[in-house]
Parts: C-alpha cells; structure tokens; sequence
C-alpha cells in the first residue's frame, strides 16, 4: 500500500535535492554579496526540512491510501503532446481532430457523430479567435 | 473630494462606448466559463486571458477584471444550481442549494446578485479611499521590509487556502524554486535550466496555472465519473418587499466583513466568505433559518465574497505584492501587457489605475442588469456533456498556452505541470500557495539580497526595522501558535485513545 503522508515527504524533499543540488554548483558568495546560488540553496535547504519533518510525522499518523489511476492522466498527456506536435510539423486543423479523438477516450462514453461535431465547433472557433482577435494560430 | 473628481476622471475612462464594451463582454464572458464544472476563477483567467491580447492596454486590464467578476458570481450560480463547489464559492452551496431544494432558486441568485452589488459598491468606496494613502505607506517599506512582508504573506495564504501551515508553506516553496528557472537578474547566470535553450527565460505562469488549474481537475473530474444532472427547475426572479428587506441588512454586514478581509494578506474571497457566513448565524434576524436555506445565509456571503475580490486588489495595486492566487495572476496579466502595480503606478498611470476601479462599478452593473436576468440560459451550458466539455476545455488549454509567446513548445511545459498538477491532487497538496510563490519568488530573491547587501551580510536588519521586525514577530507567534496546537492536539488524540484502551 502506498501512503500518501510519506509520499508527499519523499516528493518534497526530491524536489528539494534537485534543486538544492544544482544550486551547489553555482557560485555562492556571501551574505553580503549573494551569488546565484546562495538563494535557491537557502529555499531547498528549507524545503527539504518540511519534507524530513513531514516524513517524521507520518510515523506518528495513521496511513493515508492514495490512489493514483494512471489512464486517464496518460491519455490527456498525449493528447496535449501529440496536439503540440502535429500543430508543429503538419498545422492546427488536424491537431484539433487528433487532440479530440484520443481526449474523447477518457470520457465516459465514445460517439464518433459527437467528436466531429465537437471538431467542427473547435476549429470554427479558432477561426473566430483568428480573425477577430488576432491570435496568431497556425490553421491552414 | 480628492476621491471623487478622481473617480469621475475614472468613469470618464470607463464609460468610453470601447471600454463599455470590454467591461460587458469580460462579465459575459467569465460567467459563462466560470460556470463550467471545474474551472474556478483561476483556470478561467487564465484560459479567457489570450481574450485580451489584442485589445489597448486599459480596454484589456478592464476586461479582465470583468471576467474575474464574472467568473466569481458564475462560480456561486452554479454552487446554488446545482451544488458544484469551487473552492471560491463552498459557502454559498451550503444556504444556495438548500434554497433550491425549496424551489426558490430564482430568489437565491437574485438575492446573490444584488448583494454582490452592494458589496462591490462598498468595496469600490473602500478601494478609492484606501489605496492612495496605502501606496504612500508603500514607499517607507524597505527591502527587508518587503521580504517580512511575503513572509507573511506566504503564511497567511498556506494557512487559509490548505488548512495546513507545513503543507501550504512547503507548496508556496516549491512555487519560489520554479521562480528561480532561468535567467538570474543580478548575474546573468542561467539557473535550472538543464541546457534546454526555451526555459532561459523561466517558465511561463499561464503553463503552470494552466497544467496545475486547468488539466490536473479536468482530469479529477474525469476520476470520479461524477455526472452533473443539469438544473431543470423553474427560475423564478423578482423577490417580494418583505424578502427584499431581508436581503439589505445582511448585504451590508457582509460588504463590511468582505472589505476588510479582502484587504489583509492571505486574504479574498473565500475567507471573507467564511466570516460573513458566521457573522450572519450569529447575528441576523433570522439566525435560527441560516443553514436550511435562508436569504441572508446567501446574502452575506455573496456580498463579502464580491466586496473582497475588489479589496485584494489594494495590496496589489498600492504594494505591487499580491495576497493570494488570483491576484498573483492578475499582476502576471498587468506585467505582461508592460504595467507594474505598486506605489508608482497611480502616480504613472492614473488613468489605468481609477479607469479601473472605476470600471469595477460599472461591471457590477453589468453583473446585475445583464447577468441576473439571463442566468437561466446561461444555465444550458449543463446540458451539454462532460465527455463533450472538456476536449473543448483542453484546446482552450493548448491556445491559451500557445498565444502568450506564439510558441508550441510551451504547450509541452503545460503538459508537464498537467502531471506535476495531477500529483498534487492526488498527494493532497493544493495548487494555490504555488502561484503565489512563483510570482513573489523573483521579487522576494531581489529584496533579500538587496537587504544583505545594505546591512552588510547581518540578517540582524530583518528584526531591528521597525516595520519587518513587527512583521517577522507575527510569523514567528503565528508559528508558536500553530506548534502549540499541534501537541495539545497530538496530547488529546493520544488520551482519547488511551481511554478507548481502558
């Protein structure tokens, strides 16, 4: 099982020893004269003590279960990806289909009929966003 | 009377045909968006935010106000509706629905809108006054003052928003180190950028707030499979005289709490919420109704929550520091269209400055001649489905990600927070103390080392000013207070188990 107390301890001190460690490598100077480096350190360092603290105290606390559905997550990441992607190497039209059809998957119902309306609405809006105000979206 | 040839220099910017027109499409707008389940004041902002780009400078910050209040009362018209809390509008579900329950919805969001007018009218009276002299005392703070400042700041918002000092702290931290991405001002190094040419310039708010707000709910919702049913009741609007009376008393009370709440560092609508939803079970008339769906249940709480999403704006516009998300993201909107709330920007930009509170009447107006009485087709947004709602909410996603710098690529840093997004709901951290680390942690770098390097390296000079001295005390109680409970509470659960042992 997997405890969201700790959990969260872990998650905050990797945080921490990310970016505290690479903030090491810049110049620290001192106090007075404050390097790059001195206030990110200053930060991680303390961050990484709510997170021991964290984990400290969850010992003493009963177990929190967490529960983390890995599909629904997956399928708008690659939506959104995907959507970047082919906007990038192709143009926005086939985005906007490609970002409806694989986001629609994590939906709780499927309609073929309904995703083309959607797409058909979609794209009629990044028209209007287009030419009425201007934003710079790559369509055709 | 400073104040108010001030005011009529305001209008005479807001009440331009252009500006009119901004104000009532922002309040259109933000309501229609700000009902969708899922999407409080901070996603709405900042998906509705591309909106503006292309408009004048004073047009597009009007706008936006328009859609902040907006989003705000579309927020409580879905909690009284149908029970679909954000975290701004908890309160107004509890008296809200329970009046629908009776089938006296229509009198439940008549009675949220005209209180949200009073107190955005209380508030505006507040504001006008209070900011100048504000922004005088503004200009004593000084670096180190600044910095006890955030800390408060950062205090206050982790207790109020998560409930849990450590957890909202550890977030707003986190919310510094992002800040820390990119280029530092005072070297020239590139910090965390892990050889990725893009992230040079730090990370872009609207990505975070998006991936964090926008794709981490809609993916919570999806989660749950909640199916919202649509509200299909009558709405019924013009209230009686005797009902109407109801509403004065506890809209004036409420307008008063919201003002000052709002204004105090942590602050906003959701705390102003909570003390005027106290203040009226303790005080009105009709205290005994209050919780099984009475008007001033409604009517307070709406009134606090307009009157102190107007009073947040003060620290803002006279400190240039916001107190809690929303408006750290309105100073991102402000500082993206090349204005810097603060101290200077009344004296630099008056026309922006009273322009804008100004238009904060006027869009109360529009809130409640247009909004009001056309609530009930805005209400068919419901009918259409979640699974036909949010593809749509992920492409407005991608262009409001894509429209800040016309990059692509930034649509993948929004995916990435989408996930980071994901993890904090599911690890139980909440987003809001972030953003607000974000922004203030450039500004709270600057002032630090700006305070050692007047003071020489002592950090003595953060407790002998008066000011930040006073400041850093009410953090160090505050922390003593919170130590205390932590072991009374930790004593009773031990005795309480101890007994259950016996």
């Amino acid at each position: 099982m997997t405890n969201r107390r700790v959990l969260r301890g872990l998650f905050l001190i990797a945080i921490a020893l990310f970016f505290g460690i690479q903030a090491l490598a810049y110049p620290l100077g001192s106090f007075s004269r404050a390097g790059p480096g001195l206030f990110p350190l200053l930060i991680s360092s303390i961050l990484g003590l709510i997170g021991v603290f964290m984990l400290v105290r969850s010992r003493f606390e009963q177990a929190d279960p967490m529960m983390f559905n890995y599909r629904n997550i997956s399928i708008v990441l690659a939506s959104l990806i995907g959507f970047a992607l082919i906007a990038e190497h192709l143009k926005m039209i086939p985005a906007i289909v490609y970002l409806v059809f694989v986001a629609t998957l994590a939906g709780s119902s499927f309609s073929l009929v309904r995703n083309l309306k959607i797409c058909a609405v979609l794209i009629a809006i990044a028209f209007a966003l287009r030419q009425f105000l201007g934003l710079q979206l790559p369509l055709l | 009377m400073d104040v108010l040839h001030n005011l009529a220099f305001g209008f005479e910017h807001a009440l331009t045909l252009q500006n009119l027109l901004y104000c009532a499409t922002g309040c259109v707008v933000g309501t229609l968006v700000g009902l969708l389940p899922g999407l409080g004041p901070l996603a709405t902002i900042t998906m509705l935010l591309p909106l503006t780009y292309a408009i004048p400078l004073s047009g597009s910050l009007i706008m936006l106000a328009g859609i902040y209040y907006g989003a705000q009362y579309g927020d409580s018209v879905s909690a009284i509706t149908m029970k679909i809390p954000h975290a701004s509008s908890i309160v107004a579900c509890i008296d809200g629905y329970q009046m629908t329950l009776k089938g006296k919805t229509g009198l439940a969001i008549f009675t949220a809108g005209i209180s949200s007018f009073i107190g955005g009218s209380v508030a505006i009276v507040v504001l006008s006054t209070l900011a100048p002299s504000l922004g005088e005392v503004a200009l004593l703070f000084g670096p180190a003052d600044y910095c006890a400042l955030m800390l408060v700041g950062f205090v206050c918002v982790s207790f109020v928003t998560t409930g849990s000092l450590l957890n909202g702290l550890a977030m707003a931290l986190v919310g510094v180190l992002l800040g820390q991405i990119g280029t530092d001002v005072n070297s020239g190094a590139l910090r965390f950028t892990m050889g990725l040419p893009f992230l040079a310039d730090g990370i872009g708010l609207i990505s975070i707030a998006l991936g964090c707000f926008g794709i981490a709910e809609i993916v919570r919702n999806l989660d749950s499979r909640s199916q919202f049913s649509p509200f299909t009741g009558k709405i019924h609007l013009i209230p009686t005289w005797p009902e109407f009376k109801r509403i004065i008393p506890s809209a004036l009370r409420g307008s008063a709490i919201g003002s000052f709440l709002g204004l105090l560092p942590g602050g906003g609508p959701t705390i102003a919420q909570f003390g005027a939803y106290a203040i009226e079970k303790r005080f009105s008339k009709h205290k005994n109704e209050v919780g099984s769906g009475a008007i001033e249940g409604v009517a307070g709480q709406a009134a606090a929550d307009e009157a102190a999403a107007r009073t947040s704006f003060i620290p803002l516009m006279s400190f240039g520091i916001p107190e809690n998300a929303v408006m750290a993201l309105m100073l991102a909107a402000f500082i993206l269209k090349g204005v810097q709330p603060g101290p200077n920007m009344m004296g630099q930009h008056p026309d922006l400055f009273w322009g804008l509170v100004a238009s904060m009447w006027v869009g109360n107006c529009f809130l409640v001649v247009l909004n009001v009485p056309m609530v009930r087709y805005w209400l068919s947004v419901f009918r259409i489905p979640y699974a036909a709602l949010f593809p749509s909410i992920l492409f407005f996603c991608c262009v409001g990600t894509f429209s800040v710098n016309n990059s692509l690529e930034d649509i993948y840093i929004t995916a990435v927070f989408g996930l980071t997004g994901y993890l904090f709901v599911r690890l139980d951290l909440e987003a809001a103390p972030l953003i607000l680390g974000f922004i203030l942690g450039p500004m709270l770098e600057e002032n630090f080392r700006r305070a050692l390097l007047l003071s020489r390296g002592s950090f003595a000079t953060f407790v002998t000013r008066p000011i930040s001295g006073t400041l850093v005390s009410l953090v160090v109680l505050f922390f003593a207070w919170q130590t205390y409970a932590f072991f009374r509470q930790g004593r009773n659960v031990r005795a309480a188990s101890g007994q259950a042992v016996v």
